[in-house]
């Protein structure tokens, strides 16, 4: 039985992602959340002074994106087999580098210009990502309403995750994206990921 | 297994598309190297799964888009992604790790106009962004490695080969990067450059400019 520890400050972020695959996957982990100011006394504990970290008996993993890997694929939601894998990682990718381009935006700037960045995110960045994701489900979703192989995977939870930042600024932004939009509702119809929603506190980010 | 079974296609660069190369040379793996320039982009963008490149085709038309991903399936299917879920995470730790220096490069310096403000996005990325990459690729390298040429484990990973063509890209765009490495990378560099299937290929592919 192995024991898991997710370290990261105190909100979705970067994190998220990985919470996600753990509470589908009804795994126990210790949610240790450092606030901004107690970072600084734990920042030279991680392996590249970064966070998230995943600690799996003791060892430390680092980045967000290897972190969420990893436990996809030891908790079954990384497809059956090696091309599987791809196609899900493929979306994986897709949706984070829409996370990259948001991200930043939402975490980091200040209003006014923050305000500026976001009108020209959905008039120019948006629409392509989403048409992308749209592409890929056509391609891999074998007609069901997952993105591969009908069955929910590391896929679903990533856009998932990715697309709640920005549903929180308008949530108007899967109307012209039917299949995203159904595809969302069923990811929040698992019962192991609706029951963490639920009892999941309210953070800034 | 003949070439018609796998098409990787990109530009006639190393750029994103050389790691998925020399991952197929290290493997011994045939396929078809479809390479374009700028100017035949319009007609095969239309192919491509997302209208980008590279993409790897498979025999029934499959595409797979996204360069790192292409790449880490290559890796698996040559086995050099690791002999489990923990190794082939370590693996991936060191390649995010190195991807996101690449990108700091590509977005901070490479694309900068002004020859002023160039000079200066590349002071700080080779005293900052450089220096701080080479410690973190050592501490990397000290917790996964067992052995003193690559990263995890005792045997070469799709890893070894991305930092390997980063350095050389690195090296070729900004040769007052060599200092910056020491020589801890020596016996990694060494190791693939004596690579039997890879120098074939390291001395047979095309010279390009990035």
């Amino acid at each position: 039985m192995s024991t898991y520890k997710l370290y990261y400050f105190d909100g979705r972020g970067r994190a998220e992602i990985s919470r996600l695959i753990l509470a589908i996957a009804g795994q126990k982990f210790e949610d240790i959340r450092y606030q901004s100011n107690e970072w600084p006394s734990h920042k030279s504990e991680m392996p590249l002074d970064q966070m998230p970290v995943l600690e799996i008996d003791g060892m430390k993993l680092p980045q967000s994106m290897t972190i969420a890997r990893f436990l996809a694929r030891q908790f079954h939601l990384a497809g059956k087999d090696n091309l599987e894998q791809a196609k899900i990682e493929a979306v994986a990718d897709t949706a984070t580098d829409l996370l990259n381009k948001f991200g930043p935006i939402i975490w980091y700037q200040e209003e006014p210009e923050k305000k500026a960045s976001i009108s020209e995110f959905f008039a120019n960045e948006l629409p392509k990502h989403l048409h992308n994701l749209e592409t890929l489900a056509k391609a891999y979703s074998n007609g069901g309403s997952f993105f591969v192989g009908n069955n929910l995977t590391f896929a679903d939870l990533c856009v998932y995750d990715v697309l709640e930042n920005i549903l929180e600024v308008d949530a108007n932004i899967l109307n012209q994206y039917p299949w995203l939009k159904t595809n969302r509702d069923e990811v929040a119809k698992n019962t192991n990921i609706a029951t963490y929603l639920i009892n999941r506190s309210q953070t800034e980010f | 297994m003949s070439s018609g079974d796998l098409k990787f296609y990109y530009f006639d660069l190393q750029a994103r598309g050389e790691l998925t190369r020399l991952i197929l040379a290290a493997a011994g793996r045939s396929y078809e190297d479809i390479r374009f320039g700028f100017d035949k982009w319009p007609e095969y963008k239309p192919k491509m799964i997302l209208g980008q490149a590279p993409v790897l085709e498979l025999a029934d038309g499959t595409q797979l888009p996204q360069s790192l991903t292409i790449a880490r399936y290559v890796a698996r299917e040559a086995g050099l992604a690791g002999s489990d879920n923990l190794e082939s995470a370590k693996i991936d730790a060191v390649v995010d790790t190195q991807k996101d220096v690449n990108e700091t490069y590509f977005s901070k310096v490479f694309p900068e106009k002004d020859e002023t403000k160039k000079a200066e996005e590349l002071k700080k990325f080779l005293d900052e962004t450089v220096t701080k990459h080479v410690e973190n690729l050592g501490k990397l390298k000290k917790a996964y490695s067992k052995d003193e040429k690559y990263f995890v484990g005792d045997k070469l990973s799709w890893a070894d080969l991305f930092v390997f063509q980063s350095i050389q890209a690195l090296l070729q765009a900004v040769p007052e990067v060599k200092g910056k490495f020491g020589e801890q990378f020596k016996p990694l560099m060494d190791a693939i450059n004596g690579n039997e299937n890879i120098k074939k290929y390291l001395d047979a592919r095309p010279q390009t400019a990035f």
